[in-house]
């Protein structure tokens, strides 16, 4: 077995407060991982800095041994150097627009009469530095300079973001569901494999026969999915008027969608009867063996324990146990951490 | 399914009759000859439908499109005017028109993606107001306040159009852009937009680019909003005053797509019609016929019963500029607003609850069309 997902020392701190202090994790392909702990310790802020919510204040989050980011690539580099050139370009056009026109069009133009083209255009490089050329290439620099460090800036800012690390193969679903509540549940899961569409704009509206094809293969392979999860009765209907364990098991397709290696449960069993959570047990083991690692945050103990390989344990941030069901439940410090110490008089 | 979709039958029909409106407007009396203002209603269709999809489909508050038509106006025109050198015919000047639309879709996309909210809505108001301003000051290349014409008619392979031939342009127009919006809803790029008007984050997490989606929805809400401005300047032959394209048109156009039902294309449609309808149409009709009722053989009625005085008082007041119906109308879309919040908050025609049918029984390829099958 491999490491598919490694916690390297992350801390997440939010100004004074630290949610998350040097965690260490590394989960094993194929199997069901389940963090635990008392509320506010710090479990979905874990799971946010996995899935690219939140960037770690330190450490690293490695799926598959890497660190899921944006290459600076020469195409990147490419797009940021031609959007200077474009907004040196729109810049010097700005400054110069009313002198340009009047020496190319006004200047060259007699009504009724051919346009001399080439004569308007051998105007253009005289007139280009009407504002003064010093004031035209500094405006020119200036904005180019803007453009593409406002370029750099934002691609910057997006190295690491929640899409890219869906798309590399993690999924999540939310401890307070966030479904698509005006979307049926065909729709909801079809946005989940909107990275495996391959049409693209000028497909969508023209709609040439492969358009059709991929429609229907994707369509199909939606309906599968909800049948994974016994849903596909209610395929026609909104997500909003989803009974609320139900919402749980269209969230959990709409993960499985994305086509993951490593699906994030946040407290899937929340707010379920006792046949609706071995239900979900049942769910996640047939996850697990379609090939899907799964990590979850839960409080359930039947489920945890019931489930899960191994488990590991958080408090106040920290990691203070890990190991099998059967370590954590004979623990003294995760007993401690749940129940309490005895105080000895 | 797999296959499109045939048109409902009452749709088909609404078309036909619109289409039928010039054929049998010269046999009928003046004062109901409607084909002029409905070309209004057409326009102001293509720019909800523009709208509707950065607000009804992404959920992004634009207070700005009347900009992008603005901007398509004046490229139109000046690409098809003789007097400047370019004199581009009618399609490729259009053409021309909805890319540049595009851009400066994009350029206002590009720097606001961070933006939402009510500061999206503060920021797209802003542009509105730049764009109106650099045309009234640009007025070496934008006449300022006199607007750019004659622009030519339109042409269709080649034969000029006259006021009938464009009429059904326009209507052409409003069914190839609603049949457009259509097909983007019912794609994954329509989707994509939609899953980011209901949870952004979650779209995220599902690996949708939000980034890209944005400025998709940019793009094309400015590139048709263009094609609006460009049809409304091709229909006047001018590419009209600047203060044409202020304020009070991108709120038309936002009273449009909320009062159709955000979202929902169909609606789009139909607000549209009702609003501008109301503007154009009903009150300017109620107007003239308030107005003419002098000769209309209502005062000599009056005055056989002794009444003359009031007779002549109605018609003063008839005649107020302050209130004369067509000057009601801000009263008017107010009150449809408030009662629409009040009453339909979802607007008119709501956006169909199954976008999508399940796709019980779906074969491989393309599925034959309902007629075909046997």
């Amino acid at each position: 077995m491999s490491t598919i997902l490694e916690v390297r020392d992350v801390t997440m701190r939010f100004g004074g407060l630290v949610a998350n202090e040097r965690v260490n994790l590394a989960v094993q392909s194929g199997e069901i991982f389940a963090v635990i702990g008392p509320n506010g310790a710090g479990k979905t802020t874990l799971f946010n800095a996995i899935t690219g919510i939140y960037e770690p204040t330190e450490g690293a989050v490695l799926f598959d041994g890497h660190d899921v980011r944006r290459e600076w690539t020469p195409r990147v580099a490419a797009t940021g150097f031609a959007v200077g050139v474009a907004s040196a370009v729109l810049a010097v056009l700005a400054l110069n627009v009313t002198a340009l026109w009047q020496a190319a069009v006004v200047g060259k133009y007699v009504y009724g009469q051919p346009f001399p083209w080439g004569e308007a255009i051998a105007t253009v490089p005289g007139t280009l530095h009407a504002a003064g050329f010093w004031a035209t290439w500094g405006v020119a620099i200036a904005a180019s300079l803007v453009g593409r460090l406002g370029f750099g800036a934002i691609w910057h800012s997006q190295r690491r973001t929640p899409d890219l690390i869906a798309r590399s193969g993690v999924a999540r679903t939310f401890q307070n569901i966030r479904l698509f509540p005006e979307m049926n549940l065909v729709e909801n899961v079809l946005v989940g494999m909107d990275q495996h569409f391959r049409c693209g704009f000028w497909s969508c509206l023209l709609r040439p026969p492969w358009f059709w094809r991929e429609r229907a293969t994707m369509r199909r392979r939606a309906f599968e999915l909800l049948k994974f999860v016994e849903l596909d009765r209610y395929a026609g209907d909104l997500a909003r008027a989803l009974p609320y364990g139900y919402q749980r098991r269209l969230e959990i397709a709409r993960a499985l969608a994305t086509g993951p290696k490593l699906i994030l449960l946040d407290e899937p069993a929340a707010g379920m009867n006792p046949a609706e959570s071995a239900d979900l047990m049942r769910l996640i083991r047939r996850i697990r063996e379609s090939g899907v690692t799964v990590v979850l945050i839960e409080h359930d103990m039947k489920v945890v324990m019931g489930i899960s390989d191994r488990i590991a344990v958080l408090q106040y941030g920290k990691k203070i146990a890990e190991g099998t069901p059967e370590q954590i439940r004979n623990d003294p410090v995760c007993i401690a951490a749940y129940l309490g110490t005895e105080v000895i008089q | 399914m797999g296959a499109p979709r045939k048109m409902p039958w009452k749709m088909a029909l609404a078309l036909v009759a619109l289409a039928m409106i010039p054929v049998v407007e010269p046999s009928l009396p003046q004062r109901l000859a409607i084909s002029e203002p409905m070309t209004d209603v057409f326009v102001y269709a293509i720019l909800g439908m523009a709208l509707n999809v950065i607000t009804g489909f992404t959920g992004l508050l634009n207070l700005g499109v009347a900009a992008f038509a603005a901007i398509g106006a004046y490229v139109f025109a000046i690409s098809t005017c003789e007097i400047y050198p370019f004199q581009l015919g009618f399609w490729p000047a259009l053409a021309l028109t909805m890319a540049v639309g595009a851009l400066a879709g994009f350029a206002l996309g590009a720097p606001t993606l961070r933006v939402r909210g009510d500061y999206l809505a503060i920021v797209t108001l802003g542009f509105g107001e730049i764009v109106k301003d650099v045309l009234v000051n640009l007025d070496s290349i934008t006449k300022g306040t006199q607007g750019i014409n004659p622009l030519p008619p339109p042409t269709v392979f080649g034969a000029e159009l006259g006021s009938r031939g464009q009429y059904w342009l326009l209507l052409a127009f409003v069914v190839v852009v609603f049949a457009g919006a259509r097909s983007l809803e019912r794609s994954r790029v329509g989707r994509a937009w939609l899953s980011i008007r209901e949870d952004e984050l979650a779209s995220r997490a599902m690996g949708i680019r939000p980034d890209h989606a944005k400025m998709l929805a940019f793009a094309t809400c400015a590139s048709l909003a263009a094609l609006a401005g460009a049809l409304t300047a091709s229909r006047l032959s001018s590419s009209g005053e600047p203060s044409n394209y202020d304020f009070q048109v991108s709120v038309l156009a936002l009273c449009i797509v909320i009062v159709g039902g955000i979202g929902s294309v169909r609606g789009v449609l139909l607000g549209a019609i009702v609003m501008v309808g109301m503007n154009s149409i009903v009150l300017v009709k109620l107007t003239e016929m308030i107005g003419n009722t002098d000769s209309a053989g209502a005062s000599r009625l009056a005055e056989t019963h002794g009444m003359e005085r009031v007779w002549v008082f109605i018609t003063t007041w008839a005649q107020n500029v302050l209130l004369s119906p067509t000057n009601w109308k801000f009263l008017l879309f107010g009150l449809a607003l408030v009662l629409m919040m009040m009453f339909r908050p979802q607007g008119i025609l709501p956006p169909r609850a199954e976008h999508e049918a399940p796709p019980e029984d779906e074969g491989t390829g393309p599925a034959p069309a309902k007629g075909a099958a046997p």
